[in-house]
């Protein structure tokens, strides 16, 4: 690694970017050294933000003496840069979904095999503090057996309308499901330290007419140990609620239950425009972002493998087409038949 | 009919005499008289609650002064006693579930149609004041067009009544509980249920009997998708929690009875959150006109004097328990079942 940690970002399409780039700014010993985005006016914007060079191709970008690359291009990008990460023998921050198909997926985790650099999942839900104390309540065995985990990670409906590609198939790969199964399948792959085996899915009618992907599912899965979870990822929140979205989750066991909301410590903020108008949260908790990326740096100084890796990535896909299939079957899918 | 209508309940356990306690606010109801098997214990509580005990379920089927039998027994027993009692002329209340089976709930049903009496399942949840005020939101399409609902309803296992923990005389927690939520978002669905998807964990505490917690995914026709998650499950210290969301075309609903605390109370020993929907349906805690049991017969009261159809007859009670069944039978089979049952 330099002696300052350089690192540049391949596409900014996702609002993750502009977050993980102020992450990198309340490091020390942290540079973004630049930015390639396919979308120069978004590029350009990005640039302009954070004082930073916006290159017109990759490979510039990737020849300018980097330690690592953040990815926060559309999904379907995420595997062609990611390969030319490693071919220049990068480490790397991926955007979740890793890849939008099993195959991309497969391939990523056998290059990374292949390189001596490392590979990070923006498994964010793994830096938080709340639901790392959840992790070391269950891990401390006071539920006993986990039997049970019920999670939404649901998110306002005006939020995906912000960047055309969330809702563009052929860029996101898919809607809801795409977006929002990955956290909750992988905290709750984190937490039983085991491997989802069965999945279920219903996709609703959308709330939004006007988007051509899906904006609402439940999925129940089914672990190899026969713990149930359910996901709930859903892009229907409305103004006023809950700000953003959430992250919460049920989990019983055989001695006990927890309560997870992790994004609940907020104060209240009430506008002034009319008698009626909704509360809406300030939120004043933890910042995983910045765990997230505090911890790849420390990862590669270290050398230290990740909390969640390319395995992890392809775990999530895996269940997220998973989903889609059982919702096309109508039926339960077992994963290994994919 | 005389102008007072008199009322008999059959059982004297927790909703028996909730439902006395209601009966009893009602203008123009006398509750003549409560029957259980323990005739000492039943005298014993038709004393506190100033009423008759009768030794025999058949000294209430003849007695012609009684207009009203309201069914307060374990939910096994229901299908019979609903026939017995509409056959002997007698408008009947129960209890949900109105059976364990769609064979039982159509005798019901066929008893009901062809006695011409008033039958009327208790969907109570229809009359809670924050469910009531959802049901209006949604008519008054604050949220618009409904795509995706999810209900909660849990908490520690009803202990007061072994027999609960018996699948095969309470239909376990998918069936007896579960049953609430799946009446109250078909009923403001407006549309039917065509497919059903669950997994019912058991064994969740040491009592290996026990249907201990479902989660139901039901999809309706016009693609409405539902999630409810029924527990009795919860930790002992876990509070009686409901909760309801639904996402629409132009907005949210949510409700949750832990989140309006009007009253706290600390002592030296405990904190005790004072939440409406957690109290006992007292009338000094409760004023009457919003408890729920008090709304819920005294709908049923009007509809017997205005000769009017109950709105939860047997027959749209009969779609709850299709879709609860639906809901065992997945988790039995591990696929989805799809709607009608076959009977
Ligand atoms: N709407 C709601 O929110 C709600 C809440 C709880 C329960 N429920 C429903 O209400 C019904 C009663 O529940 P509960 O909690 O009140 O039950 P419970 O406390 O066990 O009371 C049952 C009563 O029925 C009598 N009984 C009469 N015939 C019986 C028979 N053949 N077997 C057993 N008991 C008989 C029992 O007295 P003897 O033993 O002397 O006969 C007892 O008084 C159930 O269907 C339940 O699902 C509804």
């Amino acid at each position: 690694m330099n002696a300052t940690f350089r690192v540049g970002f391949l596409g900014v399409a996702h609002f993750h970017a502009e977050s993980y780039a102020k992450a990198l700014k309340k490091i020390p010993g942290c540079e973004i050294v630049g930015v390639y985005e396919e979308d120069t006016a978004l590029g350009k914007r990005f640039g302009e933000e954070f004082k930073i060079e916006c290159y017109r191709s990759i490979s510039e970008l990737l020849d300018k003496n980097l330690d690592a690359v953040i990815i926060t291009s559309e999904n379907s990008k995420h595997h062609e840069h990611i390969v030319q990460a490693l071919d220049n023998d990068l480490h790397i921050l991926c955007e979740k979904p890793m890849t939008i198909n099993i195959r991309d997926a497969e391939d990523v985790v056998s290059r990374v095999s292949k390189k001596g650099v490392k590979f990070q999942m923006c498994y964010v839900m793994r830096y938080h503090t709340v639901s790392i104390l959840v992790k070391e309540l269950i891990d401390s065995g006071i539920l006993g057996k986990p039997i049970l985990m019920v999670g939404t990670n649901k998110l306002n409906r005006a939020l995906p309308l912000l960047r055309n590609w969330f809702t563009n198939l052929s860029l996101s790969g898919g809607g809801a499901v795409m977006d929002h199964t990955v956290h909750l399948a992988d905290l709750m792959r984190w937490y039983t330290e085991d491997e989802v085996v069965e999945v279920y899915t219903e996709i609703g009618k959308n709330v939004n007419k006007a988007i051509s992907v899906e904006d609402n599912f439940f999925t129940t899965v089914r672990f190899g140990s026969g713990l149930i979870g359910h996901i709930d990822g859903s892009w229907t929140y409305a103004s006023g609620f809950y700000t953003w979205g959430d992250v919460t989750m049920e989990i019983i066991g055989t001695d006990g239950a927890i309560l997870m909301d992790a994004f609940r410590q907020n104060v209240y903020l009430i506008g002034d425009k009319h008698p009626g108008d909704r509360l809406s949260w300030s939120y004043y908790g933890c910042d995983p972002d910045l765990e997230m990326v505090r911890d790849f740096k420390r990862c590669i100084q270290e050398d230290k493998p990740p909390r969640a890796t390319a395995k992890d990535g392809l775990e999530g896909v895996r269940i997220s087409l998973a989903s889609y299939e059982s919702s096309k079957r109508g039926e339960p899918v077992q994963l290994h038949q994919l | 009919m005389a102008d007072k209508i008199h009322v008999a309940v059959l059982g004297y356990g927790f909703m028996g005499s909730t439902h006395i306690d209601a009966w009893q606010m009602i203008n123009g109801c006398i509750v003549k008289g409560v029957w259980g098997r323990d005739f000492s214990k039943t005298k014993q509580f038709a004393a506190e609650k100033g009423i008759r005990a009768f030794p025999s379920l058949n000294e209430i089927l003849d007695d012609r002064e009684i207009d009203v039998v309201d069914i307060c027994t374990p939910t096994y027993t229901h299908a019979e006693y609903a026939v017995q009692a509409l056959k002997a002329g007698k408008h009947v209340i129960v209890e949900k579930p109105m059976a364990l089976s769609l064979r039982d709930a159509d005798r019901t049903i066929h008893a009901a149609d062809k006695s011409g009496m008033k039958l009327m399942v208790a969907h109570v949840l229809r009359f809670f004041p924050d469910y009531m005020q959802v049901k209006k939101m949604v008519e008054e399409e604050k949220i618009g067009e409904i795509c995706q609902a999810r209900a909660f309803r849990g908490g520690p296992f009803p202990a007061w009544s072994p027999w609960f923990g018996d699948v095969v005389k309470s239909g376990g927690v998918a069936v007896d509980t579960a049953i609430h939520d799946v009446d109250f978002i078909t009923w403001i669905s407006s549309s039917t249920a065509h497919r059903v998807y669950a997994k019912i964990t058991r064994n969740v505490n040491s009592d290996s009997s026990k249907y201990d917690i479902a989660v139901i995914n039901i999809r309706y026709g016009d693609g409405l998708i539902a999630f409810i998650e029924a527990s009795w499950a919860h930790p002992p210290s876990f509070p009686f929690t409901m909760k309801l969301e639904l996402d629409g075309t132009k907005g949210v609903i949510a409700l949750d009875n832990q989140s309006p605390v009007p009253i706290s109370l600390y002592t030296k020993d405990a904190n005790h959150r004072y939440a409406p929907e957690s109290l006992p349906w007292k009338p000094m805690i409760h004023p009457f006109p919003l408890d729920p049991f008090y709304r819920e017969l005294s709908h049923f009261v009007d509809c017997i004097r205005r000769d009017e159809n109950p709105m939860t007859d047997g027959r749209v009670s009969r779609r709850s328990l299709e879709i609860c069944l639906a809901a065992v039978k997945s988790s039995e089979i591990g696929k989805p079942v799809n709607l009608p049952l076959e009977v």
